[in-house]
């Protein structure tokens, strides 16, 4: 690879020559105009701004469209679509940066997998929740791995694996806005999304 | 016909090339004169070798008057200032020219758009001179577009443009991407940007909608309209859809979006973080449906769904390197999140970042010039955007802002970066060159703005 500097002469000597070429040497002839389309180059000796381009959106005759079709929202389900609504299950909570149950989170799961029996017609998304420190990216993956050991443990305490879904919100839709201890602790969590 | 460009927006973008048999700039007026055909030269370099346009020593001096009214009607007026004021941003966006300042360029005569005096702009020291005349008239606007040599007069460009007049400012967009064809570069006036924005969402229902906008911010257009969430939006390698990750569905799921049809499909299960190959045939993303966080892929209908990666790790956030042939991404499995690379089979698995503790988001560059990944990395406390170089694995810092930036992506041309930081407190996406000059927020719209991905060249 020519680093810039060793081009340069070589692109002097293309200029010097291209432009060289299309006036033929010639001291005093008309200036060459240089027209044509996107990616083609022409020169046509005389001729005056005709060439005519209409500047288009990339897809002729397209304008970037809002999606209408969007009917599948299940806002209306109860679940993790409609964000933090009052679930029948308290949220349990992390410690930062891990997904390991805490004693105090246990213990909120054994009373919610007992509430799960006595209401076998409940479906729950187990939702995972992140504090707003890191990437995007990365708290959504943790924000999995907390929905997924919360999952585990319910599926331990008896709860029909089918009943139970799975949904990272990492860093997305935090509960407390703030930026704070009180709030990342409060946004560090798993939320039960139950419909029935 | 020039072909397109091999459809190559890996983890943002494609390759520059140089477009065949462009013209280049004649600056030296001592320069030795050869009278022979250029037909027999050796072709000029690709676009991708050329950093700044240097002759002599020095940058070309543009002279870039005021568009010229073809009347003195508000439309025309208007219309003229506009494009005037876009196509002097879009090219000095580039960096790569010098301007003469505007009092000099009072001090010339009235300008003739079509036929200027050449002596005015020599006096002046101007070495390329751009003209600029508009006429707004039956809802149509057309722009003559004029780009001279100073010091021979030799006419290098001559276009005329003709369109509906709503948007004046995809006149100078093409008027400037026709300019930068001239030195060799593939200008990125027209390309796009997409991001999720949360200017949407009401009172106790926290919702982000992906919105499109023009590079340089403006022309909002919203994609999607079903107050959810909606992230982490990739564009196609042909411009044409978006992958994203949409909740409407009550879990994470992808979405391909046909942004110029206004329609979009669920095409996969549960997914993060998906990105197009460069040849628009697979879309790698993260999934833990196999009860870890994996790195998979799909055909881009949805079929053919393969794991890369099967570690107790999380795996998360490919990008694929320009040829497709390698996928980076991100993984803790060696205790901290640092960006990892594999071969797009998901072998030949090596650690690529070893600076810092935690590192995610890898966006590999187009340029073949600079082989380098742009990744979020934290430093001292704070989140940032950085480069790593494959050659040398150097580390440079690219934002060095009081908060957080984060999320970027590359430019199709590899000389610019989009990301997003934490300004006035909210998010907001900000370009920036490959070495984090000439940072500038966007004024997008309201809200938080975050998770930027910068789109492909035009289609010609």
């Amino acid at each position: 690879m020519r680093t810039k500097h060793s081009l340069w002469p070589l692109v002097g000597a293309v200029a010097a020559l291209a432009v060289l070429a299309s006036v033929g040497c010639g001291p005093k002839r008309p200036p060459a105009v240089v027209t044509g389309g996107t990616g083609a180059t022409a020169a046509r000796a005389g001729a005056t701004p005709g060439d005519s381009e209409t500047p288009e959106p990339p897809f002729a005759g397209a304008e970037i469209q809002p999606i209408k079709d969007e009917t599948a929202n299940r806002d209306d389900l109860g679940n993790v679509a409609t964000g933090d609504e009052a679930s029948p299950l308290a949220d349990i909570y992390f410690e930062f940066d891990q997904s390991s149950l805490t004693d105090a989170a246990r213990a909120v799961l054994v009373r919610h997998a007992a509430w799960l029996a006595a209401h076998p017609d409940a479906r729950v998304v187990v939702e995972g929740h992140c504090d707003e420190r890191g990437t995007v990216e990365y708290n959504l993956a943790l924000g999995d791995k907390r929905a997924q050991a919360t999952r585990e443990q319910l599926i331990a305490l008896g709860v029909a694996a089918a009943r139970l879904r799975t949904a990272s919100l990492g860093k997305e839709r935090p509960i407390a806005t703030g930026h704070d201890e009180a709030a990342w602790a409060r946004n560090r969590r798993a939320h039960f999304a139950v419909s029935r | 016909m020039e072909p397109i460009d091999s459809p190559s927006r890996p983890c943002s973008s494609r390759y520059s090339r140089a477009v065949a048999g462009a013209l280049l700039f004649l600056a030296g007026t001592s320069a030795v004169v050869i009278c022979r055909s250029s037909s027999a030269q050796e072709p000029p370099q690709p676009a991708s070798g050329v950093h700044e346009i240097v002759i002599g020593g020095e940058r070309q001096r543009f002279a870039l008057p005021a568009c010229v009214p073809r009347h003195n009607d508000e439309a025309t007026i208007a219309a003229c200032r506009t494009i005037s004021e876009v196509l002097r941003k879009d090219l000095q966006f580039e960096g790569i020219f010098q301007f003469v300042p505007d009092t000099l360029l009072k001090a010339v005569p009235q300008l003739n758009p079509d036929s200027p005096r050449f002596d005015d702009w020599k006096a002046i020291d101007a070495q390329i001179l751009v003209t600029l005349a508009a006429d707004v008239s039956g809802g149509n606007t057309s722009v003559s577009l004029r780009l001279f040599y100073v010091d021979t007069g030799q006419s290098m460009l001559a276009k005329q443009y003709t369109g509906k007049a709503d948007n004046p400012r995809i006149f100078a967009h093409q008027a400037a991407d026709e300019i930068l064809t001239k030195v060799q570069y593939r200008g990125i006036a027209r390309t796009k940007l997409v991001f999720t924005s949360d200017r949407d969402a009401v009172k106790g229902k926290a919702t982000k909608e992906l919105y499109i906008v023009d590079y340089d911010g403006y022309n909002p257009r919203r994609v999607t309209v079903n107050r959810n969430l909606n992230i982490l939006p990739a564009w196609s390698p042909d411009g044409r859809d978006i992958v994203y990750v949409s909740y409407r569905g009550g879990i994470p799921e992808l979405f391909l979006a046909w942004i110029y049809e206004g329609r979009s499909q669920n095409f996969s299960g549960q997914a993060f973080s998906p990105a197009f190959s460069p040849d628009g045939k697979r879309i790698a993303f993260a999934s833990s449906r196999s009860g870890n966080m994996e790195i998979w892929t799909a055909n881009s209908d949805g079929s053919g769904t393969r794991r890369l990666t099967s570690s107790t790790a999380l795996d998360t956030a490919p990008c694929w390197s320009p040829t497709g042939q390698e996928i980076a991404f991100t993984s803790d499995r060696s205790g901290t999140p640092q960006i990892w690379v594999m071969d797009s089979e998901g072998l030949n698995v090596r650690r690529l970042t070893t600076v810092g503790d935690y590192n995610d988001g890898a966006a590999w560059s187009p340029s073949k010039e600079h082989p380098e990944v742009a990744y979020t990395s934290r430093i001292e406390g704070h989140f940032q955007v950085a480069v790593v170089d494959l050659a040398t694995h150097q580390v440079r810092q690219v934002t060095d802002a009081g908060g957080s930036c984060e999320s970027p992506g590359w430019a199709p041309s590899g000389r610019h970066l989009v990301f997003s930081c934490t300004r006035g407190g909210r998010w907001q996406i900000v370009t920036a060159d490959r070495e984090g000059r000439r940072a500038q927020t966007l004024d997008v719209g309201p809200g938080n703005n975050a998770q930027p991905d910068w789109g492909p060249w035009p289609t010609p």
